[in-house]
């Protein structure tokens, strides 16, 4: 396993060489953390109008991550709509048994980062597009 | 070996003095946060008002002092101290009734007299002994493993290696969603302890927490940016480990755990939404899992189980409630503790 592997490697001790950085990286985001505290003190996140059952608002929107699924189940039937990050998300979890090959070069890299980009792209196109319709 | 685990992993005496003092700084601040700003001071009424104008306002340390300056007069000779105000056990005549002062006094001169009273041990010690202060540190790890033998295992966790082509900034994002779950769930039970989840009281809950309680904005902020940020960092791994094929055998299982929790997390967001209980909590849920009812075959039950029953009412908010601080964690949990022991048995994956 991971012992195994390792010895022809340059490596660092996880004490206190690894643990110092991740450290520093937990401090950082403590202090990110502490001024989005003070700016929340100075702007508070606050309410809408509390919740009435029989009155619905003009424009109803999901929070931003679910902004581009609701912006394609309006072209797109129902069912279908449904259907298609469900059967994403499966595809998404199973992929390493749909894509086994062994890789030999930075080839394969590539091509998977330019399908993230285009994913990324199209998904971030769609949930602006749904946060502004 | 052991004198090296009881190493701090700071160099210089400056750099250990601003870690205490920042620790120390850090309990303080704490204590001084997060309390309801009511109106502290008792309500005065008039028999109180008339016995402090008659008797001498004096605490009742002063008092025993002036007694215990006579003679031939024991503590218990003398009368018990007069009828007082009893802000005054705690609290110097005239100064702001804050229910944290006595606290902060009792920390701050109490940890400094702790530290004098070490410092005379330890300078006596090395005086009579004539021998070299061995570290505290050192010590508790000796104590520790003269009982329990933890030397060997404990050396293999903190000395594990960490290869050098794992200590790029995109390897760190996994372990940035892991700490960002924490700041959650910390500042969750910090709202948890305000919020009151029924229709009637969610919204004035919420306006309390962000009005009424010390640094409530400052937490409800933290919590709500947090998970925005959360749910970002968590895919930006997974888009990390996807892009550099680390799924690939033997990691596949570590993966699934991934899809797994990045669901979780979308689950934690859509939960908590709904909490508020205003108008787009409200409507939005409505929406969304109207969404749910239309998966063909499971599609009603799922609404159901959703909202229990036809329409989203207080009973969806119990459920999402308990969904929000007690399922989805424990789940969650669950499968980071999983997602964590598969990365350190099987170690980073090698980059082409």
């Amino acid at each position: 396993m991971s012992h195994e592997h390792l010895e022809n490697e340059e490596t660092i001790p996880f004490f206190p060489d690894q643990f110092m950085r991740e450290f520093r990286v937990v401090i950082g985001i403590v202090v990110i953390a502490v001024i989005i505290g003070v700016l929340g003190m100075i702007n508070p996140v606050g309410l809408e109008d509390p919740a009435d059952p029989f009155n619905t608002p003009a424009h109803v929107k999901p929070e931003w991550y679910f902004l581009g699924l609701y912006q394609l189940l309006k072209f797109v039937p129902k069912t279908t709509g449904v259907l298609i990050p469900i059967v994403g998300v499966v595809i998404l979890a199973l992929w390493p048994f749909l894509d086994r090959k062994k890789e030999t070069s930075r080839k394969p890299m590539k091509v998977r980062a330019l399908v993230v980009a285009i994913g990324m792209i199209i998904l971030i196109a769609l949930t602006i597009w749904g946060g502004v319709s | 070996m052991r004198k090296q685990l009881g190493r701090l992993p700071i160099h210089g005496s400056l750099q250990k003095v601003f870690l205490f003092s920042f620790i120390l700084t850090t309990i303080l601040l704490a204590s001084l946060t997060f309390h309801v700003l009511a109106n502290q001071s008792p309500p005065q009424n008039q028999l109180s008002a008339s016995t402090s104008a008659q008797t001498p306002s004096l605490t009742s340390v002063e008092y025993l002092l002036k007694n215990s300056l006579q003679p031939q007069r024991s503590i218990s000779a003398t009368l018990p101290p007069p009828k007082q105000d009893p802000c005054l056990h705690c609290h110097i005549t005239g100064e702001n009734k804050n229910l944290w002062t006595p606290l902060a006094r009792w920390a701050i001169f109490g940890t400094m007299g702790l530290i004098f009273a070490f410092g005379m041990y330890r300078t006596g010690s090395v005086i009579l002994n004539r021998k070299t202060w061995k570290p505290l540190t050192n010590r508790t790890v000796e104590w520790v493993d003269e009982r329990y033998e933890i030397s060997e295992p404990l050396t293999k966790v903190l000395r594990k290696p960490v290869p050098k082509y794992a200590l790029r900034w995109f390897y760190c994002l996994g372990g940035i969603t892991a700490f960002l779950f924490v700041v959650q769930g910390v500042t969750g039970i910090m709202l948890a302890f305000y919020y009151k989840p029924t229709p009637e009281a969610a919204y004035a809950s919420i306006q309390f927490i962000e009005t009424q309680v010390r640094f409530g904005a400052a937490i409800r902020a933290i919590h709500h940016w947090a998970a925005n940020g959360m749910i970002i960092m968590c895919t930006a791994h997974m888009l990390r480990v996807f892009i550099m094929g680390a799924y690939k055998n033997p990691r596949e299982m570590n993966w699934v755990s991934g899809v797994l929790l990045l669901v979780l997390t979308l689950a934690f967001g859509f939960t908590g939404y709904l909490l508020p209980w205003d108008q787009r909590a409200f409507w939005a849920t409505t929406v969304g899992s109207e969404i749910a009812g239309s998966i063909p075959i499971i599609g009603n039950l799922a609404l159901v189980f959703l909202r229990v029953g036809w329409n989203v009412t207080g009973e969806t908010l119990s459920r999402f409630y308990a969904l929000h601080v007690i399922i989805i964690p424990i789940l969650t949990v669950t499968f980071m503790f999983s997602h964590f022991l598969m990365v350190r048995r099987q170690g980073v994956m090698r980059p082409l």
